[in-house]
């Protein structure tokens, strides 16, 4: 394939050959749908014009006091209909809350019912029976949709960064935010948002599900992390935290072994259902092969780098010894060629929240 | 055993430490981006109407690889609206391309949520026009490759981005995007070769 005129066009040798021809014939063909979309009307922005600034210190100010007596307000007075949930919106501290509402039947914050709408304040838990179902606006950068018996705690809420504990049950999360900004703590591993939307289920033994549609999210305990693309699950533990993801539509066969490896104690039936990951998976599995390598025990590094060499050739450079050593450079490079992300985009996004560090 | 990536105990780059790919685009904004970025934080409609032409191919790829084309536009001037109202959330102006393009996946999604019982105009909608048709064809099999090869190859193919431009525009090093745009192309083929869809006549 002619990998510079598909990286640019701007290379057409004469008498073309077949297959930069199909490439201008599908540019032709595509082309049409090019966009003409034109640009949007744009809402006003709070803060526009320099005049504002002059007295932005007044309004702030303003602001404040406004809050702080609505957040009074919300807190003892309005509440008749919904209940007192708790005090919110701690002006000048962390704790802003978050809005819920309910979906079906009558969810709860802490003790109190919710009919309709109410606020959760950090420190405070959401309750759902088997009949209820919750809403809950993150701020404005997304939403997270609480099944039925679950319990969800708001651990922190401010600008640019909210924090939820699942104790028990499912969530649904739709985030439009820069990575890292909306956090989910489950007993056996912790989700960070890498921009996604995903559904989370854990029971209170700490046995659970992570399954992403969108986007991506890690999936961290103790150092030992997954990375989890869109249209892969992966299973959490307690005690030994996230297991190995996996794309949805591999084979059954696959998938039961790598649970299999995942949560059998046993060495030797580890060893057996290694085999088959190794000899099942397809080229699309590599990004399970590659967390492999951190996951198996030494020694068996050399079967799971020929597995991945055969599905994604290694980078030059990276050798068998390294691997086996688990050679940051090494990996970071494999991760690279497997199309799908590099590794600078996983930190450089870490690096804008020091909270995650 | 602790995670390969190691994500949470490395250090950042600095002195001595480099980024282990060539072009590290999400490291550092160019100055003129952050300083635009900033100014449409500060409600300069007219420096986001530049983010805007920047841009808009990239959201208008990633949603044409998802939703129904007659929803397309509506749903990019969706994201650019999202975007403003929200810019000044963004800490980093370097991931302001990554950050959009979350945006724009997840806002495709959410609008797929919605609109379940809607469905793609047929292929022959466009008055029997073949060229029409075989378009809307390889643009049904463009849109069911993975996520990364699809959007790739939709900037590409679609917008008539450079494989340099896909790569700044997105964040990912050009190595990433020419790995996507190489096996985004041949299973393209493998899988238009069956229907004889976008073959050379």
């Amino acid at each position: 394939m002619d990998d510079n005129y598909l990286w640019d066009g701007s290379r057409v040798p004469e008498g073309a050959g077949v297959e930069i021809v199909d490439i201008q014939r599908l540019e032709a063909l595509l082309g049409r749908f090019r966009t003409n979309a034109p640009a949007p009307k744009l809402p006003a922005h709070a803060v526009r014009r320099r005049t504002i600034r002059a007295i932005a210190p007044l309004l702030a100010t303003a602001a404040v006091v406004t809050l702080m007596v609505m957040a009074e307000w919300r807190a003892v007075g309005r509440l008749g209909q919904v209940g007192r949930v708790g005090r919110v919106g701690r002006v000048g501290g962390a704790t802003i809350g978050l809005t819920v509402r309910a979906v079906e039947g009558h969810p709860q914050i802490d003790a109190v019912k919710i009919a309709e709408t109410g606020r959760i304040a950090v420190g405070q838990t959401l309750i759902t029976d088997r009949n209820a179902k919750a809403l809950v606006d993150v701020s404005s950068i997304g939403r997270v949709t609480v099944d039925g018996s679950s319990r969800v705690r708001l651990v922190d809420s401010r600008e640019g960064y909210h924090r939820l504990a699942l104790d028990r049950g499912t969530l649904h999360a739709i985030i439009t935010a820069p990575p890292g900004q909306f956090v989910v703590d489950t007993s056996s591993a912790v989700a960070t948002d890498l921009g996604c939307a995903y559904t989370l289920s854990i029971d209170e033994e700490g046995t659970g599900l992570l399954s992403v549609s969108t986007g991506w999210v890690a999936f961290e305990l103790n150092g030992r992390e997954s990375f989890v693309p869109a249209g892969a699950s992966c299973i959490t533990l307690p005690h030994s935290g996230p297991g190995t993801p996996r794309y949805d539509d591999s084979a059954q066969q696959f998938r039961d072994a790598l649970d299999r490896f995942d949560t059998d104690a046993d060495s030797t039936r580890r060893r057996a259902a290694l085999d088959v990951v190794l000899t099942t998976a397809r080229e699309r599995d590599a990004v399970t092969l590659w967390h492999l390598f951190s996951r198996v025990d030494a020694p068996d590094r050399g079967r799971v780098f020929d597995a991945l060499a055969a599905r994604v050739a290694a980078p030059a450079g990276v050798t068998r010894e390294a691997i086996a050593r688990l050679d940051r450079q090494a990996l970071d490079r494999w991760w690279d060629a497997l199309g799908l992300g590099d590794t600078t985009w996983w930190r450089s996004w870490k690096r804008g929240y020091p909270d995650l560090k | 055993m602790d995670h390969a990536l190691e994500l949470r105990r490395m250090p950042p780059f600095g002195p001595g430490v480099q980024p282990p790919t060539a072009v590290a685009n999400v490291n550092a904004a160019p100055a003129d981006l952050a300083t635009t970025i900033r100014a449409s934080a500060a409600g300069d409609q007219e420096a986001f109407s530049r983010l805007y032409a920047d841009y808009v191919r990239m959201v208008h790829a990633i949603v044409l690889g998802r939703v129904p084309r007659q929803d397309v536009d509506d749903l990019v001037q969706d994201v650019f609206v999202l975007v403003y109202t929200r810019i000044r959330e963004l800490r980093n102006p370097a991931a302001f391309g990554g950050w959009l393009a979350a945006i724009a996946r997840n806002r495709a999604t959410d609008h797929l949520r919605h609109k379940h019982e809607q469905v793609e105009l047929p292929h022959d909608v466009g008055g029997g026009d073949p060229i029409e048709a075989e378009a809307i064809a390889v643009l049904d099999v463009v849109r069911k490759l993975p996520d990364a090869y699809r959007e790739t190859l939709l900037m590409r193919l679609v917008e008539g981005m450079s494989g340099a431009e896909i790569a700044e525009r997105t964040g990912l090093t050009p190595a990433s995007v020419r790995v996507n745009l190489h096996r985004g192309m041949k299973l393209l083929r493998e899988r238009l070769e069956p229907a004889g869809a976008g073959r050379r006549e």
